[in-house]
């Protein structure tokens, strides 16, 4: 078998014995509780992926990446409802019509340097909420939309959130792995630079920017399966578009697998929080979000890196972090 | 002699200001033309121009008989017409290696062998492939510079446009990065402009001599010629006081 350079063998066999592991687990041993926090751990490990694409490996930190998850999630679930899509195909024209979406607005936005994108996203992610919830014709309004109900559907989902994960984790690693990842690295690093070599930044930042709408959308159709139940406040939320930042920069913002570890971490804390501490938890997370910004610009990867060189010095670990 | 890159007429207004004012200018196959000029007089314009960075108000620019005019850089770049900058702009996330494979790899495309082959190449022939897994953080400004020279020549360019690569180093390396400069037209066959403060280089390395002042051309030839024209004297140190 030969495969392209840039993938690693030691990767791919990880990825793939996780994968085997967490698709027998509930087969071995059946656990509702853990059953249900695992796949939601998934969607958030998908959807942190997604956010890095942009925010971490083109440095476009956006803070309104609920409005491609919400819309995803509603167009899903009415193409499950009123055109009979089959599940999977629901998902994906969720993403796609996300995935446009986030073109419209990103595609101008995209070309505003410094904080200004950032700051772009908070207007579009309040403004799609806020339309969302007025258009009852697509989200039900604040009432919400249900969808039909299949025994035994939250246990199946299981394994279509894992291959979501393992999909945008593969995503991840090609992404910045492949010769593409140079360039979004080079646009992240000097936007005016790299089209002087011959990077043809504007087709990059929207095809990433595409991408990751597009998986956001799917999160967002998958979730709606998953609950069926959605509503447009909590779709569209301002805190599920900073639940992603949190994971990216907990996790290592710009690494290939940092966000997937800050999901892990996030949703178990959450889930923890919430149950013991249900006024403490955002504070918590502030204060997390401070610590790593101060101490480890790399979060838990920068960590494990660190831990990695004092076990194995003579192993040197470059091209993981993409850090300025 | 064939040409490599011909302005024509071209010109960049900022508002009511006239940046650059009809200039007209012929590299020719092979040539070293220096573009020189008060501080302000409009080369780092003129060059933004023909690599593309900013459109030109007016004007036209060709390279050989094809017209860049308006290109984006990055097409401009993948024609063959790269930039260096006066101010170096490292990928600084990026080993050198990288940031040479960034520039390679939009010439060779699929072929991943032919790129990593041709970015170290250029890193070789700019003299820095022994750091080639350092980072950018690690050099000197020289270094910094002949790194923009490896990244621009892994491009694999037709003409290139070096601006100030000389100004701000030490004696030493401004002599090898002429000597550089020099291997780069004759052993890679590159036509070249390069503005420069430094006129011992000009004077030594440029058949050509191109002079900008407030935007227009004011003077071209060979640089023995232009050192002597009273319009570039006044130019650069001021008109004599009239008795």
């Amino acid at each position: 078998m030969s495969l392209p350079p840039w993938i690693s063998r030691r990767a791919l066999i990880g990825l793939g014995a996780a994968c085997a592991v967490l698709a027998v687990g509930p087969l071995l041993h059946d656990n509702l509780y853990l059953h249900n926090l695992l796949t939601l751990t998934f969607i958030g490990i998908a959807a942190a992926l997604a956010w890095n694409w942009l925010g971490g490996y083109l440095g476009q930190v956006s803070f309104g990446h609920a409005a491609m998850f919400g819309l995803g999630g509603f167009v899903a679930a009415r193409g499950e409802i009123s055109l009979h899509l089959p599940m999977v195909f629901a998902w994906i024209f969720g993403g796609l019509v996300a995935g446009a979406y986030a073109l419209l607005w990103g595609h101008p936005t995209l070309r505003l340097r410094g904080p200004y994108f950032s700051i772009a996203t908070i207007g579009v992610g309040e403004a799609t909420r806020l339309v969302g919830t007025y258009w009852d014709w697509l989200t039900g309004g604040s009432s919400g939309l249900s969808l039909p109900m299949h025994p035994n559907l939250k246990y199946t989902l299981y394994w279509y959130g894992l291959a979501l994960a393992a999909l945008a984790l593969a995503a991840s690693y090609a992404l910045r792995r492949s010769s593409l990842g140079l360039s979004l690295l080079a646009i992240k690093s000097d936007v005016d630079a790299a089209s002087d070599v011959g990077v043809g930044a504007v087709r990059l930042q929207d095809l990433v920017l595409f991408l990751s709408g597009a998986m956001m959308g799917v999160c967002g159709g998958f979730y709606a399966s998953y609950f069926s139940y959605i509503e447009p406040g909590d779709m569209f939320g301002f805190d599920r578009s900073i639940s992603w930042v949190l994971m990216g920069v907990i996790g290592g913002i710009g690494t290939i697998a940092g966000p997937a570890l800050g999901a892990v971490i996030f949703v178990l804390l959450r889930q923890y929080l919430i149950a013991s501490y249900p006024q403490l938890y955002l504070g918590l997370y502030g204060i997390l979000l401070v610590l790593v910004i101060l101490f480890e610009p790399l979060g838990l990867t920068g960590i494990a890196l660190r831990l990695f060189h004092r076990v194995r010095p003579d192993l040197s670990v470059t091209g993981v972090a993409g850090e300025d | 002699m064939a040409i490599a890159l011909r302005a024509q007429g071209l010109s960049k207004r900022f508002g009511g200001l006239k940046a650059v004012d009809e200039v007209t200018l012929q590299l020719a196959e092979g040539q070293i033309l220096g573009l020189i000029g008060p501080n302000g007089a409009g080369k780092s314009t003129c060059f933004s121009m023909l690599a593309g960075s900013t459109p030109p108000t007016a004007g036209r620019v060709f390279l050989g008989e094809t017209e860049i005019t308006g290109l984006p850089a990055f097409r401009a770049a993948r024609a063959g017409v790269v930039r260096t900058h006066q101010i170096v702009r490292p990928f600084a996330n990026l080993t050198l290696f990288e940031n040479a494979l960034v520039a390679a790899v939009q010439c060779a495309g699929r072929d991943h062998a032919g790129a990593r082959a041709l970015a170290l190449e250029a890193l070789d022939f700019a003299g820095l492939s022994a750091r080639q897994h350092q980072y950018p953080a690690g050099l000197t400004l020289a270094g910094r510079k002949r790194l923009e020279m490896a990244r621009a020549l892994a491009c694999n360019p037709r003409v290139l446009l070096l601006d100030e690569v000389i100004a701000g180093v030490n004696p030493a390396e401004a002599q090898e990065m002429a000597t550089l400069i020099l291997r780069i037209r004759d052993e890679r066959k590159v036509s070249i402009i390069m503005t420069e403060h430094v006129m011992a280089a000009v004077m030594r390395l440029c058949e050509q001599v191109v002079v900008l002042d407030a935007g227009k051309l004011i003077a071209s030839g060979v640089p023995r010629e232009i050192v002597q024209n009273p319009e570039v004297i006044s130019a650069y140190l001021g008109k004599k006081h009239e008795h």
